[in-house]
């Protein structure tokens, strides 16, 4: 990557993160309700309560990039959290405990909302840490969907939903406001809409962005959505790709491959990666995960369109459906091979992988490789069994020819 | 610490020595009764499946605990970071063990068993696979509808692998039948505890983990000629000096703990074990309609790590066990790499230690574990709580 122009939208991130963790600390000193939410959770029923969203996922990923996961779980791991749990919810517990703070402060939720879309790493984190701040808990349940949505599951999740308005209700003294979730709702939408088409951009070639820039640019997909912050910022951003690609400015300039890579990214490592890519021609070009974050809402049933798009999220899905929209990527974007991560911190992601591998291939034709490691904990992670997997898959791929399968 | 056994009857040895015999090889024994009987066989893994209506849908329920061998077959489908009561699971279905099955119930505990469905499918396929999709908040209104509605998808499901319908009066025969087998077991606990000489720890668990893979009707027989032949046996007149210990976890694996406490001078009083109270603990309503009593029980079993309650609070639950039982410490048996438990540990450990109850914690797998240190643990933890002798 290197001698590529930065991205001008890079100083507009930098100012909506202190902007976001000021938000924060601004709604500490007015009363607002600081509350703890996941990732893939419908926070658009918290910004339309006018309680302030906090993500400890977030947390748990700059701790990671910042290469401090093990200082930091060091101290959950003295309180007897073992090492095999999640990497952010060591950290989170870790920073809970830890007298130093190398990347600030984990926000002191005043409630915990978790939803279990992704998984149950998170409901446990989050039922420890509200004993930890004597905080309530509520967990939003999303039952597995093993192969097409089930009404059971939805009415399930609306009926949740439900519960969780009646309790911010009872915990802000204030109705709820239909009207203004609508508003939050098309806000959501409209920046996943332009997020989604900032990550096409991946399927131009050469591409003027890829996977590596999308991990640097989707914070505030998820911590912004639902404001009109996050739409502003993503149409910078697009207009910006759009120049940089007029200019004819690539991440992986030549690109001769495009990698499907499945799922999160090795934080501590993202420049390693990124580097060990482009020096072979190869774009990573898309993830699931950064993909995680394209909802479709309508706003004429809220609920029920609310509990649809973060029931259906892949990771709640069966092997089938997983494999099945890992190829639809494939296809899509004409990748060249995949790469499978199996994160130690994330069961969910990476039980079954061994098996998808082999599928996969099977029925696209093209090379694939699982490499082992962790997301933010770089103990587990061995940098040349790591290089030795990919180096034989990038001699799998240039016996395939490369230049695209399509 | 030289403990005097008291010889028990020929009879009760027999029955003992046959459970044993049937935990040996559970999944051979299973094959036999099946051939035996002609029975379609549901397995079902670990924990909180309801067997009732497996039981009325005319299929014996197998639930499968694990083994001690096989976990290299599991090993290209699962990583090796999976806790091994799943590794062995899937390795014993990897090794052709489970081809009998006619079909396999999965509960969605935590994110293993969540995907532990979909790679069994993928590579050993059996008839019928059903995930049980729990609902993982146990205290909403929500939580009740659902899951009743998730009793009624499995139960069709079960319905269509046996071909035979589930009516309420055979679900209402089944509930009975089980209900009898956990209350048969909870009075020889009871017996147990009174009395450990007679049976001892192994030999009390074994009968709740034989319980998950015989059919109900013979264990249930078994079990009342059991009580039959304690009481006609010798009355134990040795005063009771066995240090009281209660056990926190998933599973005693592996099985040899029992006998370390065994030799230790231990009786185990209470635990909150899947394979052990968590099983005969609190009976189904045999009035209303069953699949809400199904329900019902299933919403208010004792808390563990899987699911969450505000209502039941794992912490209290714990230390008022430990207390109502009158035990000197809580040993808590964590599987490595279980997550829910390894989450809850610390601040169970800490309410613990904040109502003065010493535990000790011991982290174990099926199969290769160091007997030696975990024995060396337990017995200086024992020395402790009991004050040695
Ligand atoms: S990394 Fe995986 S296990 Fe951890 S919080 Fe995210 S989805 Fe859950
Ligand atoms: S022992 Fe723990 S990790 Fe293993 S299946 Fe059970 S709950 Fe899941």
């Amino acid at each position: 990557m290197a001698g590529r122009p930065p991205f001008k939208t890079a100083d507009l991130m930098k100012k909506l993160m202190a902007e976001y963790y000021a938000k924060g600390s601004e709604a500490r000193e007015k009363g607002v309700p600081v509350v703890w939410v996941t990732a893939v959770f419908p926070v658009e029923i918290i910004y339309a309560a006018g309680l302030f969203p906090y993500y400890p996922e977030n947390f748990g990923a700059l701790a990671a990039a910042r290469k401090v996961a093990d200082k930091l779980s060091a101290h959950a791991e003295a309180r007897g959290y073992f090492f095999d749990l999640c990497g952010y919810a060591r950290c989170g517990l870790g920073d809970a405990y830890a007298q130093d703070h190398p990347v600030g402060k984990i926000e002191r939720p005043d409630i915990l909302f978790c939803c279990n879309t992704q998984c149950g790493s998170l409901p446990k984190w989050f039922q420890t840490a509200g004993r930890f701040y004597n905080a309530p808990f509520f967990l939003l349940d999303s039952p597995m969907i093993e192969t097409t949505p089930t009404t059971l599951g939805r009415e399930y999740f609306v009926e949740q939903l439900k519960e969780m308005i009646d309790f911010i209700e009872v915990r802000t003294g204030r109705p709820f406001d239909m009207d203004r979730l609508a508003e939050v709702m098309s806000l959501s939408a409209e920046a996943c809409r332009l997020w989604n088409e900032i990550l096409d951009t991946a399927a131009l070639r050469p591409a003027p962005f890829g996977f590596f820039d999308a991990c640097f640019h989707m914070a505030p997909i998820v911590t912004w959505r639902g404001t009109r912050e996050a739409v502003s910022y993503y149409r910078a951003l697009k207009k910006e790709l759009e120049e940089r690609a007029a200019r004819k400015i690539y991440p992986v300039p030549g690109e001769r491959y495009k990698i499907y890579w499945d799922h999160i990214p090795v934080w501590p490592k993202l420049r390693w990666f990124a580097d060990y890519f482009a020096e072979r021609g190869a774009l990573v070009a898309a993830s699931q995960y950064t993909h995680s974050w394209a909802w479709k809402f309508d706003t004429t049933r809220p609920l029920e369109s609310l509990a649809e798009n973060y029931t259906e999220a892949f990771v709640n899905r069966g092997f089938d459906q997983r494999v099945q929209m890992k190829i639809n990527f494939i296809n899509k974007y004409g990748m060249d091979g995949f790469v499978l991560f199996s994160n130690r911190s994330c069961k969910p992601n990476s039980f079954g992988l061994y098996d998808k591998r082999n599928v996969i291939s099977q029925r696209t034709g093209l090379p694939g490789v699982v490499i082992e490691g962790d997301m933010s904990d770089l103990r587990f992670f061995y940098e040349d069994q790591v290089r030795a997997r990919l180096d034989v898959f990038f001699d799998q791929l240039e016996k395939g020819g490369g230049t695209g399968n399509q | 610490m030289s403990l005097p056994t008291t010889p028990v009857n020929g009879k009760v040895e027999q029955i003992l020595a046959r459970l044993e015999r049937v935990l040996e090889d559970p999944a051979g024994y299973v094959r036999q009764v099946k051939s035996d009987r002609r029975v379609k066989v549901i397995g079902w893994l670990l924990t909180d499946v309801p067997e009732e209506l497996i039981h009325a849908a005319g299929a014996l329920p197998f639930g499968i605990t694990g083994g001690r061998e096989g976990f290299s077959w599991a090993d290209a489908h699962l990583q090796t970071w999976a806790c091994s009561l799943a590794r062995s699971c899937l390795g014993l279905g990897l090794q052709g063990k489970l081809n009998f099955l006619d079909g396999l119930v999965i509960p969605h505990t935590c994110d293993t068993t969540r995907n532990l469905g979909g790679i069994w499918k993928h590579v050993r396929p059996l008839p019928m696979m059903e995930n049980y999709l729990l609902p993982r908040q146990v205290d909403r209104p929500s939580a009740k509808a659902y899951l009743t509605g998730e009793l009624g998808r499995l139960k069709a499901k079960l319905e269509q692998c046996t071909r035979s319908g589930i009516t309420a009066g055979k679900l209402q025969e089944s509930i009975s039948l089980y209900n009898l087998n956990r209350s048969l077991m909870r009075r020889l606990f009871a017996r147990h505890v009174r009395d450990p000489e007679t049976l001892g720890n192994r030999a009390i668990y074994n009968i709740i983990k034989s319980s998950m893979c015989m059919p109900k009707e013979e264990h249930n027989r078994l079990l009342i000629d059991l009580e039959q032949a304690l009481s006609e046996g010798p009355r134990n007149t040795v005063e009771n000096r066995h240090v009281r210990v209660a056990l926190s976890g998933k599973v005693w694996e592996p099985p040899e703990i029992m006998d370390i406490l065994d030799r230790g001078g231990a009786v185990v009083v209470a635990d909150d074990l899947a394979t052990g109270h968590r099983y005969i603990d609190a009976d189904v309503s045999e009035t209303g309609d069953p699949l809400d009593a199904l329900a019902q029980r299933q919403l208010n079993r004792m808390p563990c790590g899987c699911f969450e309650s505000g209502r039941r609070d794992r912490r209290r639950f714990l230390v008022d066990m430990v207390r109502k039982s009158g035990s000197a410490g809580i040993v808590f048996i964590h599987l490595k790499y279980c997550e829910p438990e390894n989450f809850d540990y610390p601040d169970m450990k800490s309410a613990c230690d904040s109502a003065g109850i010493p535990s000790v914690r011991v982290e174990t797998e099926l199969g290769n574990v160091s007997l030696g240190q975990l024995e060396t643990r337990l017995q200086a933890f024992l020395e402790m709580i009991g004050g040695g002798d």
